[in-house]
């Protein structure tokens, strides 16, 4: 009985996550990407669109701001009243921070959405009923909605490019929330495989599909709770923590003379994906 | 100016309201026949989205809601002022409320319905809604109750259905007056089974007096709690604009005044439709133009609070959301609302236009199109200028589709009211006569004691 | 021995008021006053309550049993739902968050209250009920009516007190 399991699970029920609580164990993906290694190539999207089965919706959707693009590549450039204000822009890829507490699983009203075991914002389609509430909420606008039935409609996927499309992920119909998921098809398979020879996942093992298709390594991504990996390694040295909404080294006067920033870390989101500030001229 | 008169016979009560149920003024075939065009035509626009998808909304990434959320807060704003009228001065045991609560109370039903209606074309699948029902099944799943949708689903459903219940339960002495007076029919046999048996016996009053007392006691928590619930539904979201703490109180404020210039509206219609003057009469009409006046005066100071705090916060992220609100694209709409909202209302003050029914259908209508328009500049500016710049400056205009269902809806909220208006006595036959009765016994006191001092 | 039984219409309150006044003082062979008299009335009437004498009403009692039900179900039906669920972790919050269950108890607290009150009021004035075998629809406009089923012996006793009092229309059921 569910009032019973309620009363002797009282302190699981009543435990907060991620404040002053332990990682997830064995698995926390995360991630990291070094701005100043991008170029903003677009193969990170390009890669995301062929392995997640996104919906290509054409130049007039795309201008009603209804396109479908996962990872998507943002210009960002400072108007210090030059002749070309966009000369020198720099680019932030951008795509679902899979917070560690995420506005936008709280709000669902079906519970399509959740935290999962690695730490993972996962997303449920088959429950999801499109009240839109999680994309209102979230602070990055990283969900991505099916405003038509895009596997039926004409050109989305041109019949050569059908044979392109990736058979373990399923292709969402009209009418539900959608969104980066980590390439989570790759990340149960490699588990699966990990936990048939009893070990956990090694580091290298499993990659994304943006990480594999970026030119210059900018993105690295993996288990954050394994040492070894070069995700943990790289959040260490730039002194981020997952729990923090105020990171300690920030609060020095001098400055934290490091580059690794999580965006909106104020909103007590926890994002799991760091980024690494660009070296610009104005920063020397 | 004529108030209801003290002598008037109670079998005349009778014939008068009764006749409102078989003869209207041709306006009402007339109101009847748009409302049913409007309500067809965004019925059109439902199946039309239904089968293609949201997209011919015209929503996008971050547009995620337009004016189906904003038009959903509307009607349930539109609501409260029924339980205000109904519940609130029936504490307060203001007479006058007496003949114009049952069409205000029907108008609470019926606005409920219309935002009922908003959350069904507002969902991207409709043909899953079930799942949004808290209902037991041999998987465990459960709808996930910290959501604020679902307090909305829950709060409507209470307020629903407790209005539907208060608004039967106080015409069932009604309901037997028709039942005897009425040939037979199809009416009279609706009538009577609806009455229960009512013949006024005392024990049927006795318990009468206290069930509707306790439900009006129930019913303004309630109204409260459902539009601080809507509020939620943005104060308890992280988007500048809208996680603000005054928001509930602003949400009721706001509530109440779009629902008492709705009154007015209705007011109007009726008592001419229906040949209501003898009942309806300009007193009461002024009386709820100064509530109205003074509820506005509420809303301004809040929004004006809101605006404050926002301002002195630093908050810069609220900042720049309220200054694009002021200068952005929809700067014309948030001024309309300031205007219509705090400017048209003082209209109100002038004591020469307080009796003035076309100043005050005229007034009225522009009120709510203020009203209106402040639910969508709480919903749509927010996603013009939230926290992440990439969502900055994409702007987005409803399509045909919105704007028909939002105009569906009125057709649909009129269909239903007029509808009420036909088949039940939309004046209180037996707490007319109460009225009546109260004042001649008032009048025959100060007589007496008048008698007494020479 | 077989009861009947008699109505009296009158035009006002005060006229009503004398004839339960006069009833209540009388003591009449073959009829009570407390269960064979019934007043019915167009309006409510508080006067009505005074002259027939405390008549309780148990309504409140269903509106608090049915709010306190309510509110215990909501509770409960939420949090063991929110437990049951896979135990599923959202946006950092306990699985068992007690700010919305707060806010979703209180609506059942009150939906368990007026639903119950309903019921309570239903039961309590005897709804649907039966219509009672002597009425006037004049009841439904501006009459007030007292209808008492007494034993033969009585009736007369009761007419005679009925029409001292100025009745408008006195109406009989047809002895058995």
């Amino acid at each position: 009985m569910s009032v019973s399991n309620l009363l002797e699970n009282w302190s699981q029920v009543r435990h907060e996550h991620p404040v002053n609580d332990k990682p997830h164990d064995p698995y926390k993906w995360a991630m990291a990407i070094d701005l100043d290694a991008c170029t903003g190539c677009n193969a990170c999207s390009v890669a995301c669109y062929a392995e997640n089965n996104l919906p290509v919706v054409g130049k007039e959707k795309f201008q009603h701001g209804q396109q479908m693009h996962w990872m998507r590549v943002e210009r960002y450039w400072d108007e210090d009243g030059r002749e070309f204000p966009d000369q020198g822009f720099q680019f932030l890829p951008m795509m679902c921070q899979q917070c560690e507490a995420a506005p936008c699983e709280t709000v669902c009203p079906v519970a399509a959405t959740n935290h999962t075991a690695d730490g993972l914002n996962s997303q449920i389609y088959n429950r999801c009923i499109g009240s839109r509430y999680c994309s209102a909420n979230c602070p990055f606008k990283v969900r991505y909605f099916n405003w038509y039935d895009y596997p039926t409609t004409e050109n989305v996927w041109p019949a050569e490019m059908t044979q392109q499309l990736n058979p373990d992920v399923s292709v969402r119909g009209k009418g539900v929330m959608e969104k980066c998921t980590f390439c989570v098809q790759r990340l149960s398979a490699a588990k699966v495989t990990a936990k048939g020879e009893g070990r956990i996942v090694r580091e290298g093992e499993v990659q994304t599909a943006c990480q594999q298709a970026c030119p210059t390594s900018a993105i690295s991504f993996g288990n954050i709770v394994n040492p070894e990996s070069r995700v943990h390694k790289q959040w260490a040295a730039q002194q981020v923590e997952l729990d923090k909404d105020k990171q300690a080294k920030n609060e020095k006067e001098e400055g934290p003379g490091l580059r690794g920033y999580r965006i909106l870390e104020e909103l007590r989101a926890y994002p799991s994906v760091m980024y690494l500030e660009r070296v610009r001229e104005s920063a020397v | 100016m004529k108030d209801i008169r003290e002598d008037i016979a109670w079998a005349k009560i009778n014939q008068d309201v009764m006749k409102s149920l078989e003869n209207p003024r041709k306006l009402y075939w007339v109101i009847l026949f748009f409302a049913l065009m409007a309500f067809g035509f965004g019925l059109g626009c439902e199946v039309y989205q239904y089968q293609t998808g949201m997209g011919v909304a015209n929503l996008n990434n971050p547009q995620v809601w337009g004016l189906y959320i904003a038009t959903f807060i509307f009607w349930i704003g539109m609501s409260h002022s029924g339980t205000l009228l109904s519940a609130i001065l029936h504490l307060m045991h203001a007479d006058w409320r007496k003949p114009i609560y049952r069409f205000a109370e029907a108008m609470t039903t019926f606005s409920l319905m219309t935002a009922g209606l908003f959350v069904m074309v507002h969902i991207g699948r409709l043909w899953q809604f079930y799942y949004a029902l808290p209902y037991p099944n041999d998987r465990g799943i459960w709808p996930n109750f910290q959501s604020p949708l679902l307090w909305d689903a829950m709060a409507i459903f209470t307020y629903l259905s407790s209005s539907v219940l208060f608004l039967f339960v106080g015409m069932i002495p009604d309901l037997a007056i028709a039942r005897d007076n009425m040939q037979a029919g199809w009416r009279q046999k609706l009538y009577t089974l609806l009455a229960l048996g009512w013949e006024g016996t005392d024990r049927q009053w006795r318990n009468f007096r206290v069930t509707y007392l306790t439900i009006a006691c129930f019913l303004i928590p309630l109204a409260v709690s459902v539009h601080s619930i809507v509020a939620s539904d943005f104060a308890m979201s992280q988007q500048p604009g809208w996680h603000v703490t005054s928001f509930p109180p602003y949400f009721v404020a706001g509530a109440l005044y779009s629902g008492c210039a709705a009154i007015i509206t209705l007011f109007i219609i009726l008592r001419y439709v229906f040949k209501f003057e003898e009942y309806m009469t300009l007193p009461i009409l002024k009386k709820i133009v100064r509530l109205t006046f003074a509820i506005a005066m509420v809303w301004t100071y809040l929004n004006a609070v809101e605006f404050a705090s926002v301002w002195y916060s630093h908050d810069q992220v609220s900042k720049d959301v309220l200054i694009q609100k002021m200068t952005g694209n929809y700067s014309p709409f948030w001024w309309g609302m300031i205007f219509c909202g705090s400017v048209v209302p003082l209209v109100f003050a002038i004591k020469r236009f307080q009796t003035n029914i076309p100043v005050l259908f005229a007034t009225s209508l522009l009120l709510n199109l203020g009203m209106w328009l402040e639910r969508w500049m709480i919903v749509a500016p927010t996603f013009s200028h939230g926290y992440y710049p990439w969502t900055w400056d994409h702007d987005q205009w409803p399509s045909i589709v919105q704007w028909g269902m939002v105009f569906g809806s009125f057709g649909w909220f009129t269909l239903l009211f007029l509808l009420f208006c036909k088949v039940f006595p939309s004046v209180s036959m037996y707490e007319v006569k109460e009225m009546v009765y109260h004042r001649t016994l008032h009048l025959k006191k100060s007589e007496t004691a008048e008698q007494g001092a020479h | 021995m077989s009861k009947r039984h008699l109505l009296a219409l009158y035009s006002n309150f005060d006229e009503a008021e004398a004839v339960v006044r006069e009833l209540r003082n009388t003591t009449i062979n073959g009829f009570d006053v407390n269960d064979d008299m019934i007043v019915k009335s167009p309006i409510e009437h508080p006067e009505v309550e005074e002259f027939l004498g405390d008549k309780p009403v148990y309504v409140q009692w269903f509106t608090l049993f049915g709010a306190l039900m309510g509110g215990l179900f909501g509770f409960f039906l939420i949090s063991g739902a929110q437990a049951n669920f896979y135990m599923q972790m959202k946006g950092g919050k306990p699985i068992v968050p007690f700010p919305p269950n707060f806010v979703l108890t209180y609506e059942m607290f009150i939906l368990g209250g007026v639903f119950i009150t309903i019921l309570g009021f239903l039961v309590c004035a005897g709804l649907p009920a039966k219509r009672s075998p002597l009425y006037s629809a004049k009841v439904s406009i501006d009459n007030i009516a007292i209808l008492v089923n007494a034993e033969e012996a009585a009736i007369s006793v009761l007419k005679a007190i009925f029409t001292k009092h100025k009745a408008l229309e006195i109406q009989e059921e047809a002895g058995k």
